[in-house]
């Protein structure tokens, strides 16, 4: 590094501070913003992309797991002639109904004879599985029991985090109560939480009967799943299918496309408030030394070489401001989701690589126009006094 | 560097003008002037003489407007800004009024800073630079800031600065001006010393009449071209030198004082006995 721009750096250690801080508050921000879009994308989408269906099948319309806005015949005559026809196809692992519907519950604690104190009103995916197949049940049973039956249900750990839903609690959802047998892990959304119940009891709460809202089904290793699909919807145009990358992106579509641009437009402000502080701080440190530079010219100094302290400058506050930034982000999404259970975070490589770039481009855009400035100076004004 | 007395600093014909049509202004009007190795020159004259314009074209940092300029031999005149600043740091060293030591600096790295990559390689650079301040007398105050400085010895700091090249040609711009007398007279030594044992060019611009003692020929700068038939006196109160004919003048015991302006002037008639011992020694 330049002797110059080093001592200029460090000689001033008050604009230091508030250089870096602004840079490692920029880092921070755009960090947690992507750690936050990553940690949604993972949940909101993993349920989907962790269960062993291949196909989704459901009524036109229906496009992804949190909707669900599908209705299936699931008995009669229609029904069984589906079940036979699946049945039939060589190609099929198994496939089962699965019964999903979004709803509010509340966590009941007895007090008393006759008494009860209602918790609060909860988010819930309510996830009606077949216990043969286990085909959209829960992906990993943390504790507990992973097939509920009259009355039972499995529920999502985050639903113990968030609420203090645990093993043989009540939840009342639907009309009914159910008493927790299962703790599970993967069935997290952020803004909703699953609950298992078996596909009987779905309908029987539901008044299903002879409904299902999604078939599932789990194609053999060999099966051409586009060719099952393209049969399924030509021979029955009220039916869509999917594949389980198209399911898993139209659910993550349907939570983070709204989040997208809002997440975009901070990511911008970030950066803008990143670039401003280092901008303002390099800026004001070039004004500053200005007759320095003046004198440096003076005595044969060449602008490109001023230009390199300026330029230098910058890239230290931003390589100083990026490792605090990057450093507080790791703290925070360790504890974060402790105090506030829907910042789920991923910090990925390819992103703190990203935000590295961002801080890079930041502290050269920082540098630009101090740039300009030193090279308008003009040299002969060290001759005054 | 030069031997003998080979012309260091050579303008022909120099001519310099700021602006064009009717708000031209002539700062210099084709100088003629040589300065050789191992002497002091200084240059004198009024405010808005040329002498700042002189300075800046000698020292690579103005082109000007006709006329050739030549440094060591080599004609800076057309040289464009890739060239001049090599020129500036390898030909010329610069002592400035106001020191100009970047303040974020230890005295030593203000010295080291200058040098041109070949002479600043490893540990001979740091010797060089020790070298110097060991000759400006300034041991003692290699890793102080200039803020921690005096006057004498940030100067002191910016000629060894100056000299940190081994540069054939020295422009001091009124190099005494922000010192008391006895730092002044120090600089101004170190100043002879250095045209003298060093064989150095020393071209002075200054209106210090303390100066006089130092130089080895003193040119009188007056509406952008050197005369040679003026005659001078020391101002009393301000101590600079100026030019008699057309000086506000004032009677004193028999001896006539002149002056810079018409402020010294009265000071001088306020309290003349105050001033008129120290100009008659």
């Amino acid at each position: 590094m330049l002797l110059v721009a080093r001592k200029n750096l460090f000689s001033e250690r008050t604009r230091l501070a508030i250089s870096v801080g602004g840079v490692a508050l920029s880092v921070l921000l755009i960090m947690l913003l992507l750690a936050l879009y990553r940690g949604w994308d993972e949940k909101v989408g993993g349920f989907v992309e962790a269960s062993d269906i291949d196909v989704w099948v459901a009524s036109e319309g229906a496009k992804d797991f949190l909707a669900a806005a599908s209705l299936l015949p699931a008995g009669g005559q229609e029904g069984q002639q589906a079940a036979q026809y699946l049945d039939s196809r060589s190609d099929i692992e198994k496939w089962s109904q699965l019964i999903v519907r979004q709803m509010e519950g509340v966590k009941v604690e007895v007090e008393g004879e006759g008494q009860e104190k209602l918790g609060k009103e909860m988010n819930l995916q309510y996830v009606g599985f077949d216990l043969e197949t286990g085909l959209g049940g829960p992906i990993e049973i943390k504790e507990g029991r992973g097939d509920p039956g009259a009355n039972e249900v499995v529920v999502d750990e985050a639903l113990d985090k968030r609420y203090g839903v645990g093993l043989d609690d009540i939840v009342r959802a639907g009309g009914t109560d159910w008493k927790v047998v299962g703790v599970s892990k993967g069935g997290d959304f952020v803004a909703t939480q699953t609950v298992f119940v078996n596909h009987e009891q779905a309908q029987l709460a539901l008044k299903m009967e002879e409904k299902t809202t999604f078939v599932v089904i789990q194609m053999t290793d060999t099966a051409d799943i586009q060719d099952f699909r393209d049969t399924i919807e030509r021979n029955s145009p009220e039916l869509v299918t999917f594949s389980r990358e198209e399911f898993a992106t139209n659910t993550r579509e349907r939570v983070l496309s709204n989040v997208i641009p809002i997440l975009l437009m901070v990511l911008g402000l970030a950066f803008i408030v990143g670039l401003a502080v280092s901008g303002l701080t390099i800026y004001t440190a070039t004004v500053e030394k200005q007759r320095e530079y003046g004198i440096l010219k003076a005595v044969g100094f060449k602008n490109s070489f001023l230009y390199r302290v300026v330029l230098e400058q910058s890239l230290v506050t931003g390589v100083l401001g990026f490792v605090i930034g990057v450093g507080v982000t790791f703290v925070i999404t360790l504890f974060a989701s402790d105090f506030v259970p829907q910042f789920v975070t991923y910090v990925r490589p390819v992103d703190i690589a990203f935000v590295a770039v961002v801080t890079l481009i930041m502290s050269a855009i920082a540098a630009y126009i101090p740039v300009r400035r030193l090279a308008s100076i003009d040299p002969v004004a060290v001759f005054k006094a | 560097m030069s031997e003998g007395n080979s012309v260091i600093l050579g303008m022909n014909g120099v001519t310099k003008i700021y602006g064009d049509g009717d708000s031209a202004t002539v700062a210099l009007d084709n100088i003629e002037f040589n300065a050789n190795a191992g002497e002091v020159v200084v240059i004198m004259g009024p405010s808005g003489a040329g002498k700042t314009t002189f300075l800046t074209i000698a020292g690579a940092l103005l082109q000007p407007t006709s006329g050739t300029v030549t440094i060591s031999g080599e004609d800076i005149t057309n040289m464009g800004e890739k060239g001049l600043p090599d020129v500036r740091r390898e030909k010329i060293g610069f002592v400035f009024q106001s020191f100009n030591l970047l303040e974020s600096l230890t005295a030593l790295e203000n010295v080291m800073l200058v040098m041109t990559p070949d002479r600043a390689r490893g540990e001979a650079g740091k010797n060089r630079a020790k070298e110097l301040m060991s000759i400006m007398g300034l041991n003692h105050r290699l890793h102080s800031l200039p803020k921690n400085l005096s006057g004498g010895e940030k100067q002191r700091v910016a000629i060894a600065r100056a000299l940190a090249n081994n540069p054939d040609l020295i422009l001091a711009d009124e190099p005494t001006a922000n010192l008391d007398a006895k730092r002044g007279r120090e600089v101004m030594l170190l100043l002879r010393q250095i045209a003298y044992e060093m064989h150095k060019t020393v071209v002075i611009v200054s209106h210090d009449h303390r100066i006089r003692e130092v130089a080895s020929r003193i040119v009188w700068l007056e509406d952008g071209t050197f005369r040679s038939d003026v005659e001078t006196a020391k101002d009393p109160v301000c101590s600079r030198v100026v030019e008699v004919a057309g000086a506000p003048q004032v009677e004193h015991i028999g001896v006539l004082f002149y002056f810079c302006g018409e402020q010294c002037q009265k000071i001088f008639q306020a309290t003349p006995e105050k001033f008129s011992d120290a100009a008659a020694s």
